[in-house]
């Protein structure tokens, strides 16, 4: 009895605490990274949204989701009933959006969903104040195959063994994630598209996306049978491909390889001539557009008052779509 | 099989008598045979993986995670478990790789170092670091993990909170002191890539007699001598048994238990810190993630390898074998592309039934 007395006491105190938020007119953002272990998410838009956030004048708690959708799901409860203006939310799983909609739609609390889309359709529909920020999956592997295509075109030497085929290998990321199974699809059907043909040698899943496994998968690749057989190196991301690179490195082979993101390590890399390309998966333009729209939500306006995103309209109207974009050898500096 | 049992006992010349005696070695053993099942499926299936690439490969892919291993072996023989490693992997790797990184690179995690760690050739030009900052950054990365796995031994002996939630706890603390240092990069939160290229050479080739031997094998070879001596040589290493065997015990005769487990986690730490130094420059890169369930890897193949949850037994010859043929299936399994899916299957499989047949083993003992 002392016991629970004493737990009554002490929630009493903290939900007292908790009260205490006073609306002292600044906008307050409740948001979350799906996990600070995904280097573009956690170096690339995290600190963007910070910045920006402070350039904007709101206050913005971001907080660690540890690749969870159940803590997701907690932590929107508790940014809930702290009272904020407004949720900024990068879904764990795209197929829980149902969820988080319906809790930020009974608290009555704009939401802005970002860099992970919600996968059931029709759900976007279910609140008037949910709006989603992000690219479209499948338009990395799109430019990412369109490059390949490019230069395979321009470097009739890459074709091996001479059989008008590319022969390739792939490191696909995390199974079912759907950046991972878009860019998968996509980079190879550029090829297929412009009339080449390919062939898939292997395959290779990391759930984790891990720098160090893709090195000793490659590593292993490159002992095969068909090792001097591979032409062509399609990452999902750089992560993977800095694995590969050092792998490549070791055993001294140089295949061409791209990866997706254009990370500050990646753009050295082709610097270097070691990664023969990657996109630009824009972090700053998706953490700048999310906050324009969280801002705008929370003030009650129209989310693209005074921006200049556009939505897009094609598919739906509630989604704004940032662009990748095409690095390589000839427009890397422009980014570093 | 009754053949095989019958051209062993004409082997070894056993009457019909110590046929059970066999049956038991085949049991005993039943992990290493079926191990070696799968390993002659990979190899029957694709011949080429018989190969000096593919066996050096496997060997440098061993040799990080054989240290790693060596060190949560002692902690396992304590009956202990720790859940840290990978963290204190991880951030070794950070703070290892956060330090050598090559000059010419531009967004480098600390822009500015002092000038005395560089190496200036006579032109005036920075050609790496001074050798003696390459080793400083290493007992650094070690002290740093020791220090870490030394609060793990602390929690565990003295305040006796089971190893498993002590170092539970430990690995979500330190993750969060990890991504606290991740932050403060220059670069920001970047992967940390482009290291030195004479930090990088540390884990490439060694070129003698005509033969080229990864240096990462040598290390791990000299690692798992000075292990071997400590376990079995040393009286430290007598009171880790003795203590992970029965502390009630190992008390009464005198053994300060308290001290000889701290010690234990201290030196698993100064293992985790060279693992981190040593894995960084073989990944080329670290980051907030590094070291994610390198520490399923290395218990299950000290569990595999024989050395015991229930505390007291073990071989380092033992943490060796596991680690081999842990590789070598990883390995083995990718080679021949199987579905990562089975691949999963498989290992988690092979886990369950060395710890199956291991209890088994003990059970029969007492």
């Amino acid at each position: 009895m002392k016991k629970v007395l004493t737990f009554v006491t002490v929630l009493l105190f903290v939900f007292a605490l908790a009260g205490c938020t006073s609306d002292d007119g600044v906008v307050t953002i409740g948001a979350n990274i799906y996990t600070f272990n995904d280097n573009f998410m956690n170096g690339v838009v995290r600190p963007e949204l910070e910045s920006y956030a402070q350039e904007l004048g709101v206050e913005i708690d971001i907080v660690d989701s540890e690749g969870s959708q159940a803590t997701l799901n907690n932590q929107v409860d508790t940014f809930i009933s702290k009272g904020v203006d407004v949720l900024v939310i990068n879904l764990v799983d795209p197929a829980a959006a149902g969820t988080i909609i319906d809790k930020a739609k009974d608290a009555d609390i704009p939401l802005i969903l970002f860099n992970k889309e919600a996968t059931v359709s029709g759900v976007m529909d279910t609140y008037d104040k949910v709006w989603y920020v992000g690219t479209d999956s499948a338009e990395a592997g799109i430019i990412q195959g369109e490059m390949m295509v490019a230069d395979w075109q321009a470097n009739a030497d890459w074709d091996l063994n001479g059989d008008g085929k590319v022969q390739y290998v792939l490191l696909k990321g995390e199974p079912g994630h759907p950046d991972a199974e878009a860019r998968t699809v996509e980079a190879v059907k550029a090829f297929t598209d412009a009339g080449i043909e390919v062939e898939e040698l292997a395959i290779q899943p990391s759930t984790t996306w891990s720098t160090t496994e893709a090195g000793d998968t490659m590593a292993a690749w490159l002992t095969t049978a068909y090792a001097d057989e591979i032409e062509l190196v399609i990452s999902n991301n750089d992560g993977m491909a800095f694995g590969a690179i050092q792998a490549m490195t070791n055993a001294s082979y140089d295949i061409p390889i791209y990866g997706v993101d254009a990370l500050e390590e990646a753009l050295a890399k082709i610097g270097t001539g070691d990664l023969n390309g990657t996109v630009l998966n824009d972090g700053v333009n998706q953490a700048r557009a999310t906050l324009d729209l969280a801002v705008n939500a929370a003030n009650g306006v129209d989310v693209l008052d005074g921006t200049d995103w556009v939505l897009d309209s094609e598919t739906e109207t509630k989604a704004v779509r940032v662009s990748y974009v095409a690095v390589t050898a000839d427009n890397y500096e422009d980014f570093q | 099989m009754r053949n095989i049992i019958d051209s062993l006992k004409s082997k070894f010349k056993l009457g019909n008598g110590e046929q059970k005696k066999i049956s038991e070695i085949l049991l005993n053993n039943a992990i290493y045979f079926i191990i070696g099942g799968i390993v002659l499926f990979i190899i029957i299936s694709e011949p080429t993986f018989l190969s000096l690439s593919v066996a050096k490969n496997i060997l440098t892919q061993s040799s990080v995670r054989l240290i790693l291993a060596l060190g949560v072996g002692g902690i396992i023989i304590l009956q202990g478990t720790d859940l840290s490693l990978g963290k204190n992997v991880g951030f070794s790797a950070i703070i290892t790789a956060s330090f050598l990184q090559s000059f010419s690179y531009g967004a480098r995690f600390y822009s500015t170092l002092p000038d005395w760690v560089w190496n200036v050739n006579s032109l005036g030009e920075v050609i790496g670091f001074q050798w003696f900052f390459y080793i400083l950054v290493l007992l650094v990365a070690m002290i740093v993990s020791a220090f870490f796995s030394a609060i793990n031994g602390l929690v565990v002996a003295h305040f006796k909170v089971h190893p498993f939630l002590a170092t539970l706890g430990g690995s979500v603390a330190l993750y969060g002191i990890l991504l606290l240092y991740f932050n403060t990069s220059d670069a920001g939160p970047q992967p940390i890539g482009s290291l030195d290229s004479t930090y990088s050479s540390f884990v490439g080739i060694w070129h003698v007699f005509g033969m080229e031997i990864p240096l990462l094998v040598v290390y791990s070879v000299i690692i798992t001598g000075v292990m071997w001596v400590v376990w079995n040589k040393t009286t430290f290493g007598k009171n880790m048994f003795a203590v992970g065997g029965n502390p009630e015990a190992a008390k009464i005769s005198g053994v300060n238990v308290i001290r000889t487990t701290v010690m234990v986690y201290i030196l698993a730490g100064l293992l985790y810190g060279i693992g981190g130094y040593l894995e960084a420059a073989r990944v080329g890169s670290a980051n907030s993630a590094f070291g994610l369930n390198y520490e399923l890897d290395a218990i299950a193949a000290c569990v595999v390898g024989g050395i015991s949850f229930s505390g007291g037994i073990g071989k380092i010859s033992g943490a060796v074998a596991g680690v081999l043929m842990f590789t070598v299936i990883t390995y083995g399994m990718v080679y021949l592309g199987i579905d990562a899916y089975y691949q999963y299957i498989i290992k988690g499989t092979i886990i369950v039934a060395a710890v199956a047949l291991d209890t088994r083993k003990y059970i029969k003992k007492t």
